[in-house]
C-alpha cells in the first residue's frame, strides 16, 4: 500500500470519449474514492505535479445515494475551484456518511498554469457508476468540458 | 443498432423495449456511419424513452456522443400530455450559441490592419481560465432578467442587434430568484468571456453564396464578418447542476425512470418543471448578454484597429442548448410542445411569426461553425421542416481529444493554421490540438445533409482568417 491505495490500483485512468472526458477512478476505501475522483478531475486539466497547496477550502456536499454523493462532492470542488480562481492538487475526505460528506481541497492560484486538458464544466450523471471490489471501490465519470 | 435508411439523408429505429417513438437520424451514409462508431445513436434510442415525446427521438447530421442526450438530439414533448423537461436536453452549458456580424469590409481592408486587429482582440476579448470579463459583475441582476436588453442598456452595442437575436436576446419566464448563490459566486464575474475548449471568435470571409438569400442577409463573397460561439459560463454550468441535484427525488416523486441518469427529467406542468424552465430561462438571458459584450467589444477592436464600423451589423444569433415551449402541428393539431435542441439549432421557415420582419421572406437564419481552421456555415430554415424546426448546429466531433493530441501538438497545428493564412491567437497553445480541424466532422457535407434532409437550406459559406480560442 502507498498512501493507501493498494499498488495495483492506480489512482484514476482516463477512458475513451469522442466529445468529454471520462475517467474511471479507484480507492481503497469510500473516502479513498472520492478523493482520488477529485485528483482525477483536476489532474485532466492541470499537471498537478506543478500544483502545491498554498490554499485550502472547505468542501461540503449532500446527496441521497453514494452516486449522487459523489457527483455532488466533485460538482462542489469544482465550484470552489472556478469562484476562488483555484488548481487543486489534493484532497481530504473527513466524512463521509449517508446524505452528507465533508472535507478540503488544497491547491495554488489557476491563474499562470498552463491547462493541459480542456476545463472541466460540470460532472455529468452519464454512464455514472460506483461499484465495490475486493480491493477497494472503483467509480466511473464523465465530465462535460 | 436496427436503423434502417428510409430516405436519402435519413435513417430510422423502429420503438423497441421501454421506447414510446421512434428514433430518427438525418444523415448521409458517411455521417451515419461514423456516428454508429460510438455510442451516440444508442442515445436516440434512450431519448425515445421521455415521457410525452412526440414524433420521434430526432438526431441532427452532426450527431455525436454526449451525456444523456446525443449532441445533435431534438426531442419534443406534449406539455399538456405529461411531457416532461430534461436539463440533460438542454445541457451544462445553457443558450450555448453563435453570433454571426457582418463587417461591410473587404478581405484586403482587413488583411492591411489584420495584426493591429488580431492584436487588439487578443488583449480585449477574455478567455480561457479566469482571466477576468468585459463588463461588470454589478450588471447580472438584470441581465438574468432581461437578457442582452439589459447590457444594450448600459451602453453595450446598438439597438438595431436585438433585433436580429432569436427571442431578441431575451429568454420569457426568467425567474433570477431560481438562480443560487453559489452559481452567481461562479459566474458573476464572467460576463463578456469566451471560455474554453471549443468556443471561439473568429474573422471570416464569405468565400461561396448559394442562391438569393445571402444577399437578403446582406452577405457577399469576399466581404469579412466575426463569428462568436459561446454561452453562459460557469453560471449557466452551475445552474444545470443545481437543477439535476434534485431532479433525483422529484423523478422518483413523479414515478418516472428513464435509462440514464442524464435524462433526468419532470413534468413541465409541475412545481420542479417549472422551476427549472424558470432557472434555464434566467440563465439563457446571461448567455445573450454575453454574446451582445463580446460583440460590442469586436466592433471596438475592429474600430482601435483602424477599421470603420459604421457597416458592422448583426446578421443572427441562435441558441443550440436550449428547451423552449413552442406551438407545433402534432398529427393535424396544434399543440405545445417542450422542444429540447441539445447541439441544435432552431431553424424556422420563412412566414414564421416569430421571425422579425425582415427575416419573414428568407427564413431564420441557422448558423453552423466549423471547426477552426475550416469552413463555417450559413444556412437558412424552410417550410416543412420535420424536426420541429431544427437543423445542424456544428460539424460534430469524430476524434476524442485524447486522439487529436496525440496526432500532433498544439504548435504544429498553429503553424499549419498560419501556413494556410489563419492568424491564431490562443488562450493555451497546448490545447489548439484538441480542436484541430481533423478531430471534426466535414461541415461541407453537414450543411449540404442539412439541404437534403429538408431541414435547412446552405445560404452561405464563411472560412477563417484569424481565430482567437480560449
Amino acid at each position: 500500500m502507498v498512501g493507501g491505495v493498494a499498488l495495483s490500483l492506480p489512482r484514476y485512468e482516463v477512458l475513451p470519449h469522442t466529445a468529454d472526458t471520462a475517467i474511471i477512478a479507484y480507492g481503497a476505501t469510500l473516502f479513498e474514492l472520492f478523493e482520488n475522483a477529485a485528483f482525477g478531475m483536476f489532474d485532466t486539466m492541470f499537471d498537478l505535479d506543478e500544483v502545491s497547496t498554498t490554499r485550502s477550502r472547505p468542501i461540503v456536499a449532500a446527496g441521497d445515494t453514494v452516486e449522487e454523493l459523489l457527483v455532488a462532492w466533485l460538482s462542489e470542488v469544482l465550484a470552489e475551484a472556478e469562484t476562488h480562481g483555484l488548481a487543486f492538487s489534493y484532497f481530504t475526505v473527513d466524512r463521509l456518511e449517508e446524505g452528507g460528506v465533508q472535507g478540503s481541497a488544497q491547491g495554488d492560484p489557476a491563474a499562470g498554469l498552463e491547462l493541459r486538458g480542456p476545463p472541466v464544466k460540470a460532472v455529468t450523471y452519464h454512464d455514472l457508476a460506483v461499484v465495490e471490489i475486493p480491493d477497494g471501490w472503483w467509480a466511473r465519470l464523465v465530465f462535460d468540458v | 443498432m436496427g436503423f434502417r435508411r428510409v430516405a436519402d439523408a435519413e435513417w430510422e429505429l423502429e420503438p423497441s423495449g421501454g421506447m414510446l417513438v421512434p428514433g430518427r437520424v438525418y444523415a448521409s451514409p458517411a455521417l451515419f456511419e461514423r456516428a454508429s462508431a460510438d455510442r451516440a445513436v444508442d442515445q436516440v434510442a434512450n431519448v425515445a424513452h421521455l415521457p410525452g415525446i412526440v414524433g420521434a427521438s430526432i438526431a441532427m447530421p452532426d450527431i455525436h456522443w454526449g451525456y444523456g442526450f446525443p449532441i445533435g438530439g431534438v426531442a419534443a414533448t406534449d406539455v399538456d400530455e405529461g411531457g416532461v423537461v430534461s436539463p440533460g436536453g438542454v445541457g451544462f452549458d445553457i443558450c450555448c450559441g453563435v453570433r454571426l456580424l457582418r463587417t461591410g469590409l473587404s478581405l484586403p481592408e482587413v488583411r492591411s490592419r489584420e495584426d493591429l486587429l488580431m492584436g487588439e482582440l487578443d488583449a480585449r476579448i477574455p478567455r480561457g481560465l479566469g482571466t477576468g470579463s468585459i463588463a461588470s459583475a454589478s450588471l447580472v441582476g438584470d441581465v438574468l432578467e432581461r437578457g442582452a436588453a439589459a447590457v444594450l442598456d448600459a451602453g453595450f452595442g446598438v439597438a438595431a442587434d436585438l433585433d436580429r437575436c432569436e427571442e431578441r436576446g431575451t429568454s420569457p419566464g426568467a425567474e433570477p430568484d431560481r438562480i443560487t448563490r453559489r452559481a452567481l459566486e461562479r459566474g458573476s464575474g464572467q460576463l463578456g468571456s469566451l471560455g474554453a475548449g471549443n468556443h471561439f471568435l473568429e474573422v471570416q470571409v464569405v468565400d461561396r453564396v448559394e442562391g438569393q438569400a445571402a444577399a437578403g442577409l446582406g452577405l457577399a463573397v469576399g466581404e469579412v464578418c466575426v463569428m462568436i460561439h459561446c454561452g453562459s459560463r460557469g453560471l449557466g454550468h452551475q445552474t444545470c447542476t443545481d437543477q439535476l441535484q434534485g431532479m433525483g427525488g422529484a423523478m422518483r416523486a413523479h414515478g418516472i425512470s428513464v435509462p440514464d441518469r442524464q435524462l433526468a427529467c419532470v413534468p413541465v406542468r409541475s412545481a420542479e418543471g417549472e422551476r427549472y424552465l424558470g432557472a434555464m430561462a434566467a440563465a439563457a438571458n446571461f448567455a445573450w448578454a454575453n454574446r451582445h459584450v463580446l460583440a460590442h467589444e469586436a466592433r471596438q477592436a475592429f474600430a482601435a484597429a483602424g477599421l470603420p464600423t459604421d457597416g458592422m451589423g448583426l446578421v443572427f444569433d441562435v441558441a443550440h442548448n436550449l428547451a423552449k415551449v413552442e406551438r407545433h402541428p402534432v398529427q393535424g393539431r396544434d399543440r405545445t410542445l417542450c422542444v429540447h435542441r441539445k447541439g441544435a439549432t432552431r431553424a424556422f421557415g420563412p412566414g414564421h411569426p416569430a421571425l422579425p420582419p425582415d427575416l419573414r421572406a428568407i427564413g431564420q437564419p441557422v448558423l453552423v461553425p466549423g471547426s477552426m481552421g475550416t469552413a463555417s456555415w450559413v444556412l437558412r430554415g424552410v417550410e416543412g421542416n420535420p424536426a420541429w424546426g431544427s437543423a445542424a448546429h456544428g460539424a460534430g466531433r469524430v476524434m476524442s481529444r485524447k486522439k487529436a493530441k496525440a496526432q500532433q501538438h498544439g504548435a504544429v497545428v498553429k503553424r499549419g493554421l498560419e501556413d494556410e493564412g489563419i492568424a491564431v491567437r490562443p488562450g493555451s497553445v497546448r490545447l489548439l490540438s484538441e480542436e484541430a480541424p481533423y478531430a471534426y466532422k466535414d461541415v461541407d457535407e453537414v450543411a449540404r445533409v442539412c439541404g437534403v434532409a429538408g431541414l435547412a437550406e446552405p445560404v452561405a459559406r464563411l472560412r477563417p482568417v484569424g481565430v482567437v480560442k480560449g
